[in-house]
């Protein structure tokens, strides 16, 4: 037995040894909160005194991709007032970030950090789920901000009247497309200006160029449809929260979507990598999307330099509104967290600040919803990819006449519920019958009033 | 006559098996040396490019690839031996032994390989924030050390040892533990080399635990970095692709070398 | 002598210990949280309504007909072909590494990269159309048919397992008496008849093994719908295994995901059991 005495010894020595090698390699060692004042010990000490009176606080922030570079950016102007303020940002995946997040809800609020990128279609969902979750805003002062921003993202940072997120960047709508496509059409971009103009531009660059007109995941995702019912004013639910699958232009924009489909308009592609490749390989002349897209296009396509060109998604009649949100997300402060005041006043002024907002618009393609950015330079520049369009003031002048889409905390299952629509559809079926069962299947699922018309 | 045909008929059917098998990663490789866009090339690009370094540069300088090929290599490494040694000693005393209560615990640890982990995820999570281990190497390795597929291979393999082998060290006077070092192990080598391929591709391409469990990027192994490239939309597939490379390369090299042993290893255990 | 009743205890504590510890109160909370639901924000306990619940959710029962759609017909599918490469493999003289290592590679690249590329080679005009095009045959809408994306997945499950399974017959096949053979040979038995009446009786335990390995990992599958199909289209090739996780962490109903889990725990024990009468063996 003493042989066996002696493998145990080892096997906890060895135990004790990875315990000691991890602790040293900058693991936080609280349980609770993300917050502490542990790590980046380095960062903190050597930080000047001038604020002596301020303790040194390290804020930790989770957020995904490009978004990381702009909380970067921010933390450096931040700490030449705020010394004593530390910035970490760890880089996870979008779709992580909520697996993370969840779980440390569900646990009952551990490992969460300070500061958490959320999309604003998401916001809902966990508010609901987690009431005592995150930090409520608006005793926070958030009220103060409401000039700056544009109403449906204020809308969409609320939820039952409190805010519990800082409205960070937007997908204004805007229809990209391919401007050596189109002149090979013989198609004028400038002429678009309904949907049907844009069926009627689409058939007559199906013949000529053999191109079709845009991308869907038919099958699997909605992001036309749901530009378009923001265009005309509904969602999946209204402000009341109520099913508004059954309202008539509900099925005006599935119809729409139909008569693409019909005139062979619409190239099914797979997921988001069957976007993208569709965008690079020129089997589409269009895509509507929000402002972000850009990103994709010119990391993706770069051979394409200065052939690309943005327009205004079309209207559903002539002289109504154009304009829809797609996609954006915002900060929300996990209620764990230590410094409730300090966090709050940088994630203040992460997204009031001009110079913030202007840095994560050029260096990452992060369109603002600061309003008050929208006067500065970048807004009236040329974009040279775009063939020297003003890209950026075309999506500008789009934000203030986007209306809210109502997601509520039941988004998940409202847009689970619409792909099935769209899907059925797709697949021949009348979109009333359609739009009727999903409606029910969607009241059954969330036990919410479907609105008759 | 026939049996040539047959002959070439199965190598036919191997090296078409083969290519299907590789053209995925050989496609990883080839899109490893490109731009991102490239991708997505119709037809797709099957030469390579010369962005491999540049791709790796960028892929380091987005995810640290040496700090997370570190602690891929160092979690991985001291989980297979840890984990080997657990499992063939509860392996061997599962097939060597009668005890009070072997069939239920045997069965309950096979039942254990029944239950999706995404119901277990939240209270290990919690157990771990309560040992204040969140965030470090044990919190990734502990949880599965004791791995039941592994436990039940070895234990398959042990029932081939000779239990007369074993009476006879015991009526020399070898003590349990000695018998158990000096005569079971060695005549069960192709055993260790099977389960522990299989334990280092469990841990190697372990996702979910480790990116839950992990709190700080110093932490993250390869399979939690690789999915931080991706954003909502903007991906660098190149850097992804050199990911991948560098993702799959240790353990075919691990395979490689134990190969030979993985398949005597394997038959021992399958065949009853 | 001294006694040697306590000698198993000592060679299974390590084992018995992390198990204890990691698996079993993680198993117990979980079953707990099957029988609660959260009431703004609250977990409180509802008895049996979660599994009462289970009974009337078709979502539920398409993923269980999915699950079991896919389980039919990938499972034999791919294991019988996996008895026949092996069978080759065995026979061939040359380059036996070569293919071994090659057949390994599925199961070892990792998951990110083969989703990516399976996602583009399954596009409308992916690679895989290109070549079935090219043979005169229509383009098959691979991930927006129903069907269509039930065989997808049957098509990247079998990618990525095939050659794991494949080893494990090979090591076995080499295991089986040559004079079998032999005997069978000088009675004038076909080589196909060989196969069939000599290689796989001689493989049962085999099989059974790979064939609840190859059950467990299906029934749970998760992997593979994430990331080719995300469930879609319209929950056609919506999982178990996606069911559970889209209801934990999509919906917040953690509770509810704990019943579907263990519910699915019980599909899989019945099902094992199955398989082991079936065969005949213990």
């Amino acid at each position: 037995m003493q042989r066996m005495a002696k493998f145990y010894i080892l096997l906890v020595a060895i135990l004790l040894v990875i315990t000691a090698c991890s602790s040293n390699n900058g693991g936080t060692t609280t349980t609770n909160n993300g917050t502490n004042t542990n790590s980046s010990q380095s960062e903190t000490n050597s930080s000047s005194h001038n604020s002596s009176e301020k303790e040194n606080v390290t804020i930790t922030a989770w957020a995904w991709n490009v978004n990381v570079g702009a909380l970067n950016a921010a933390a450096e102007l931040y700490k030449a007032e705020n010394p004593h303020v530390t910035l970490k940002v760890e880089d996870i995946g979008r779709l992580d970030v909520y697996d993370k997040l969840s779980t440390g809800l569900a646990a009952g609020g551990i490992g969460l950090p300070d500061i958490v990128l959320v999309e604003d279609d998401r916001i809902g969902g966990y508010v609901e789920a987690f009431p005592k979750g995150f930090l409520d805003l608006s005793a926070q002062g958030f009220e103060a901000n409401e000039a700056v921003f544009p109403n449906f993202k204020l809308e969409l940072a609320k939820v039952n009247g409190t805010y519990y997120a800082f409205p960070f960047d937007a997908g204004p709508a805007g229809m990209f497309y391919r401007t050596d496509i189109f002149a090979d059409a013989g198609v004028n971009a400038d002429s678009i200006e309904t949907w049907d103009d844009y069926i009627e531009a689409g058939k007559l660059i199906k013949e000529k160029t053999g191109s079709f007109m845009a991308p869907l995941d038919k099958f699997n995702d909605d992001p036309t449809l749901r530009m378009m019912l923001n265009q005309l004013g509904i969602y999946y639910f209204d402000a009341e929260g109520n099913i508004d699958f059954l309202h008539p232009d509900f099925a005006v924009a599935m119809a729409k979507q139909k008569v693409m489909d019909d005139a062979g308009l619409i190239k099914d592609v797979i997921g988001w990598d069957g976007v993208v490749s569709a965008t690079i390989d020129g089997s589409v002349a269009t895509i509507p999307f929000g402002a972000w897209y850009y990103g994709t296009i010119v990391d993706q396509a770069k051979d394409l330099d200065g052939k690309w060109g943005v327009f205004r998604m079309p209207s559903f009649e002539k002289g109504e509104n154009h304009s829809a949100n797609l996609g954006g997300s915002s900060w929300m402060i996990p209620s764990t967290t230590k410094n409730t005041d300090e966090v709050y006043k940088f994630l203040n002024f992460f997204s009031t600040n001009d110079q913030v907002q202007q840095i994560a618009m050029t260096d990452y393609g992060l369109f603002p919803s600061l309003q008050t950015v929208y006067a500065t330079e970048v807004f009236t520049s040329e974009v040279s990819f775009f063939g020297g369009q003003k890209i950026w003031e075309l999506f500008a002048n789009e934000m203030p006449t986007i209306k809210t889409p109502y997601y509520t905390n039941d988004y998940a299952i409202g847009l689970d519920e619409a792909i099935k629509a769209q899907a059925d559809v797709f697949n021949g079926k009348a979109i009333d019958v359609a739009l009727k069962e999903a409606a029910e299947r969607l009241a059954s699922r969330t036990d919410r009033q479907i609105n008759a018309y | 006559m026939k049996q040539v045909s047959y002959k070439s008929l199965g190598y036919l059917l191997l090296i078409l098996g083969a290519i299907i098998s590789l053209f995925p990663f050989y496609w990883a490789i080839v899109s490893s040396t490109h731009v991102s866009g490239k991708v997505f090339a119709k037809p797709p690009t099957l030469f390579f490019g010369d962005q491999f370094f540049i791709n790796l540069v960028n892929l380091n300088e987005s995810i640290g690839i040496v700090r997370v090929l570190g602690n891929s290599l160092l979690i991985v490494t001291i989980y297979t031996i840890s984990a080997l040694a657990v499992c063939t000693m509860a392996g061997y005393a599962f097939s060597k032994f009668k005890f009070k209560g072997r069939d239920v615990l045997f069965a309950m640890f096979m039942v254990s390989m029944m239950i999706p982990f995404h119901a277990l995820v939240i209270p290990l999570f919690k157990l771990m924030a309560n040992l204040n281990w969140l965030n470090s190497y044990e919190a990734i390795i502990l949880p599965s050390i004791a791995y039941p597929f592994a436990i039940f291979l070895m234990r398959q393999n042990l029932f081939a040892v000779p239990d007369p082998m074993l009476e006879a060290g015991r009526i020399d006077g070898v003590s349990e533990w000695g018998l158990f070092i000096r005569i079971v192990l060695p005549s069960i080598k192709p055993a260790l080399a099977a389960v522990a391929i299989f334990l280092f591709m469990h841990q190697w391409n372990n996702f979910l635990w480790p990116l839950i469990a992990v709190q700080t990027k110093e932490m993250y192994t390869l399979p939690v970095a690789l999915s931080s490239l991706f954003g909502l939309s903007r991906i660098d597939y190149g850097q992804v692709m050199a990911g991948v490379v560098i993702a799959t390369t240790p353990i075919i090299i691990f395979f490689l070398a134990l190969q030979k042993h993985f398949i005597a290893g394997v038959l021992g255990s399958a065949v009853k | 002598m001294q006694s040697k009743m306590h000698v198993p205890y000592l060679f299974l504590t390590p084992a018995l210990v992390l198990f204890s510890v990691f698996m079993i109160y993680p198993v117990i909370y979980s079953l707990f949280l099957s029988f609660q639901s959260s009431v703004q924000g609250e977990m409180v306990f509802v008895g049996l309504q979660n599994y009462e619940k289970l009974l009337s959710d078709t979502i539920f029962l398409k993923a269980v007909t999915n699950t079991f759609i896919i389980l039919v017909i990938q499972v034999p599918m791919m294991l019988f072909i996996a008895i026949v490469l092996a069978n080759a493999l065995n026979s061939v003289k040359r380059f036996k590494a070569l293919f071994r290592v090659s057949f390994f590679m599925p199961a070892v690249t990792s998951l990110v990269a083969y989703s990516i590329i399976f996602s583009i080679m399954l596009m409308g005009d992916g690679l895989l159309n290109q070549i079935i095009v090219a043979t005169g045959l229509d383009a098959v809408p691979w991930l927006s048919h129903p069907w269509w994306a039930k065989m997808a997945l049957i098509l990247a499950m079998t990618w990525r397992w095939i050659g794991y399974n494949m080893i494990i017959y090979l090591a076995a096949i080499q295991n089986i008496d040559e004079a079998l053979y032999e005997a069978a040979s000088i009675d004038g038995a076909a080589k196909i008849k060989q196969f069939f009446y000599i290689t796989i009786p001689q493989l049962k335990p085999v099989i059974l093994f790979t064939a609840v390995l190859s059950t467990i990992g299906t029934l749970q599958l998760f992997d593979e719908p994430y990331t080719l199909t995300k469930g879609g289209p319209s929950d056609a090739t919506l999982t178990l295994g996606m069911y559970i996780y889209q209801t934990g962490f999509r919906y917040y109903d953690f509770g509810y995901a704990s019943t579907i889990a263990y519910v699915t725990v019980i599909a899989i024990g019945i099902l094992t059991y199955i398989q082991f009468k079936v065969t005949g063996d213990e």
